[in-house]
């Protein structure tokens, strides 16, 4: 039994690769105004990016703060990506663990504004799996203060609550079931991946491009 | 039933592509959120069985299972303990594997319920919701991915102040922190009023009264005041509303104005205030000395619930942590906490008052006179919550031009004679000026000439024009129709902090200047009725006073709800968080 699931699984795997494999032109359209492509996901204008942004592979984050999984693995995230040096890496906030979460994501995106996204977004994700908005705010709170990161997003309000709707739509129309979940290159992956998956996660996008 | 972990390069799988197959296919894995966490509800009598059964290498969290009545309110859901899960990296979670049984009680409708999980090691599933019991069994509902932005009104996430405390330290810190609030809270216009009372207690009971005695005395009085604390979010708990709308009915009013009538005429030597003889002879044989602690016990009770009824942040607080985690012991206790913080200085009355007043003598009667005066002053204060403003008015002259009369008329030989009958001259002029205000219609007793003065001093209230609601769906009417943000003023025609706000902060101009940018509307919730309840839910108030402030996109400000009394500075800091 333990073998045939474990089999399978690999086979599903497997299967899931190869399909990445073939190009692909379209994505599940959207019911809503905005239609959901390959270039939406990948280059969405607003999303900010990390990495080297002139890098040759895309590789797009649906995460949550509170994501403990996104959270363990997001170290060697940023590993793979620096080592790398060609990945555009797309963090794209998908607040779904309530309140504290959208909060966090709110001050992140303030910090845009302030230079200061990827030192937040690291120090976010640095935190406890668990958060309330005082966690939240004294994380964000040892990069920039927090009111400023909140005057900021209020500011640009309209574009971030935007960006959120979005990539809310975007991962529940690739049928992503939670968080984590990447679309590296055109190949979506859901769930955490170790060091070698990603990797080879890499290769493959590169491989297409 | 022993499996190995899911292999993770597998679970790093797949799907993809054409329009057709990501939406016909389901993903071979994670399983979908409805098979990793299987849901069966069923009804018996007692209420709402539910059962999840677990995939493997799934969990849920204890923390993120809640449930929600068709009016938005929390609905208890009883949950077992959970397993720690202490992951040093990612603090610690209680969480489910395998199987959890969780129960409801009896629910009048359908039951929103909502919740999460993760599989192990891979990945987190938003929020799953079900509406359950009554007309809606089993209706599935697509998950809400996020709830928060689909209400027309968006409260502010910031924790309360009991959940954060007992998040940070647990419950000592919880009672500890409580204690403290009600000891700043003390010092309040809260509490003041209760000072004479305890003062009263003491000092106006004829007979000398030791230190001991005294502290005995207040000790019964703040004793019971904090126990109506508890009691009160006990009730909370039960039937899901708050009790001290309830106590500012009129017949509660009118009781509790009757005692304080009782005591003043006790004052006067017209009866002495005794316990039945039975209690009254075994206390004393306790005390040594004949007394009422019991009344002290009752006064203390009343004062709790009716004489002080602010709305604090504090309480507030730990109103909504009970009705919504139905938590009642740590709600109850740091209620408990509260009324003892608040009751200390009182003790220290209690117990130095005697020591610090001279000796028994002749001031003794007057003091139980002065007392008495105070005490129909409190009852009259009490009723003019529920009798017309002109009446009153009348009252306030009735016992001002008593009094006055009293100290003018004093016997000429005693010491405090010429101040005496100085103040009962001034007591006069003010009962005359009360009377005059009732003949001709005026309704503050704080301005009992207004009507003469015009309507200039009513211009603040129409320069705000506060729109006035009472029920949630008139007030979603009206913030419906207005594009601009949005001051939501609870308020209540006993709450006496309002009028001190509405005197205060709300008459100051430069606030009156700050909230022409936004619609102010008040929410009136005298009546204590389903409608009231409803509508305090609906904003996530425990009760008036309460001001929530709400943008352009009716999602409240972060940080500027104002519970309890404030100032002009808080106002207009709030002010500018909802109209940045």
């Amino acid at each position: 039994m333990t073998l045939n699931r474990r089999s399978l699984l690999s086979a599903a795997g497997a299967l899931g690769l190869g399909a990445g494999a073939g190009a692909v032109a379209l994505w599940p359209a959207l019911g809503g105004a905005q239609p959901l492509t390959v270039d939406a996901v990948l280059n969405d204008p607003d999303a900010p990016v990390q990495g080297n942004p002139g890098g040759d592979v895309t590789l797009v984050e649906f995460f949550d703060y509170q994501c403990p999984f996104c959270k363990r693995m997001h170290p060697m995230l940023e590993d793979v990506v620096t080592e790398d040096g060609g990945v555009r890496l797309v963090m794209k906030d998908w607040p779904i663990f309530g309140p504290p979460s959208l909060r966090a994501s709110q001050l992140a995106l303030g910090a845009v504004a302030l230079g200061a996204y990827p030192d937040v977004n690291r120090a976010l994700m640095a935190t406890e799996a668990r958060l309330d908005a005082g966690q939240v705010d004294a994380a964000v709170a040892s990069v920039v203060p927090v009111r400023r990161a909140m005057d900021a997003y209020r500011a640009a309000r309209g574009t971030w609550d935007a960006l959120l709707d979005r990539n809310d739509a975007q991962a529940t129309a690739l049928g992503f079931r939670g968080t984590p979940a990447f679309a590296i290159g055109t190949t979506l992956y859901a769930g955490a991946l170790d060091r070698a998956t990603l990797r080879a996660a890499i290769s493959t996008a590169r491989a297409e491009t | 039933m022993t499996m190995p972990r899911f292999p993770r390069a597998a679970l790093a799988a797949l799907l993809m592509l054409s329009a057709g197959a990501a939406a016909a296919q389901p993903a071979p894995d994670p399983l979908p959120a409805e098979k990793a966490f299987a849901l069966t509800v069923r009804d018996d009598a007692s209420g709402l069985s539910l059962t999840w059964e677990i995939a493997e290498g799934y969990y849920l969290y204890r923390d993120h299972l809640r449930a929600e009545g068709p009016d938005g309110a929390p609905v208890a859901v009883e949950t077992p303990p959970g397993t720690r899960k202490d992951d040093p990296t990612f603090g610690e979670t209680e969480i489910y594997r395998d199987r959890l049984q969780a129960r409801i009680a009896p629910a009048a409708g359908p039951v929103t319920l909502t919740w999460q999980g993760c599989l192990e090691d891979s990945i987190c599933y938003p929020p799953q919701t079900r509406v359950i019991g009554a007309a809606a069994e089993d209706t599935g509902r697509a998950p809400d991915v996020a709830p928060a932005r689909d209400r027309d009104i968006v409260l502010a996430a910031d924790p309360g102040l009991l959940d954060g405390l007992s998040a940070r330290g647990g419950a000592g810190l919880v009672v500890a922190g409580f204690l403290g609030f009600g000891l700043l809270l003390a010092f309040t216009p809260c509490v003041f009023p209760m000072v004479p009372i305890v003062a009263g207690m003491v000092t106006g009971r004829g007979a000398e009264v030791g230190a001991r005695r005294g502290l005995a005395l207040s000790g019964a009085y703040v004793i019971a005041m904090a126990s109506a604390f508890a009691l009160l979010g006990v009730v909370a708990a039960w039937s899901g509303r708050n009790l001290q709308a309830v106590l500012q009915s009129p017949p509660a009013i009118g009781v509790a104005a009757a005692l304080f009538v009782l005591l003043a005429l006790s004052m006067f030597g017209l009866f002495e205030l005794q316990v039945p003889r039975a209690l009254s002879s075994r206390l004393s044989r306790v005390q040594g000395r004949q007394g009422s602690l019991g009344g002290a016990a009752l006064l203390g009770a009343t004062s709790a619930l009716i004489v002080g009824p602010c709305v604090t942040a504090p309480l507030a607080g730990a109103l909504l942590y009970i009705a919504q985690t139905g938590d009642v012991m740590l709600g109850a206790l740091a209620l408990f906490a509260l009324g003892l913080g608040q009751g200390l200085p009182l003790l220290a009355v209690g117990a130095f008052g005697p020591r610090i007043l001279p000796r028994s003598g002749p001031w003794m009667e007057g003091a139980r006179r002065v007392f008495g005066m105070v005490f129909l002053g409190f009852a009259i204060w009490l009723a003019g919550r529920v009798l017309p403003g002109t009446v009153t008015l009348a009252l306030w002259s009735a016992l001002l031009i008593g009094a006055g009369a009293l100290l003018a008329t004093g016997p000429r030989g005693s010491r405090a004679g010429r101040p005496g009958r100085a103040l009962g001259a001034i007591l006069l002029l003010a009962g005359a000026l009360q009377g005059a205000g009732a003949a001709v219609g005026g309704d503050d007793p704080l301005r009992p000439l207004a009507p003469f003065a015009g309507d200039a001093r009513r211009a603040p209230d129409e320069a705000s024009a506060f729109t006035t609601v009472r029920s949630a769906p008139a007030l979603e009417a009206v913030l419906a129709g207005e594009s601009r943000p949005a001051l939501v003023y609870v308020t209540a025609g006993w709450c006496t902090t309002c009028r001190a706000i509405e005197r205060g902060p709300l008459a100051d101009p430069a606030v009156q200047d700050a909230l022409g940018r936004l619609a102010p509307v008040k929410v009136d919730v005298t009546e204590a009725g389903a409608a009231s309840r409803e509508v305090l839910d609906l904003l996530g108030a425990a009760g008036p006073p309460t001001m929530v402030f709400l943008d352009a996109d009716r999602a409240e400000a972060p940080g500027s709800r104002i519970v309890g009394d404030t100032d002009s500075a808080a106002m207009l800091a709030s002010i500018a968080e909802a109209t940045r």
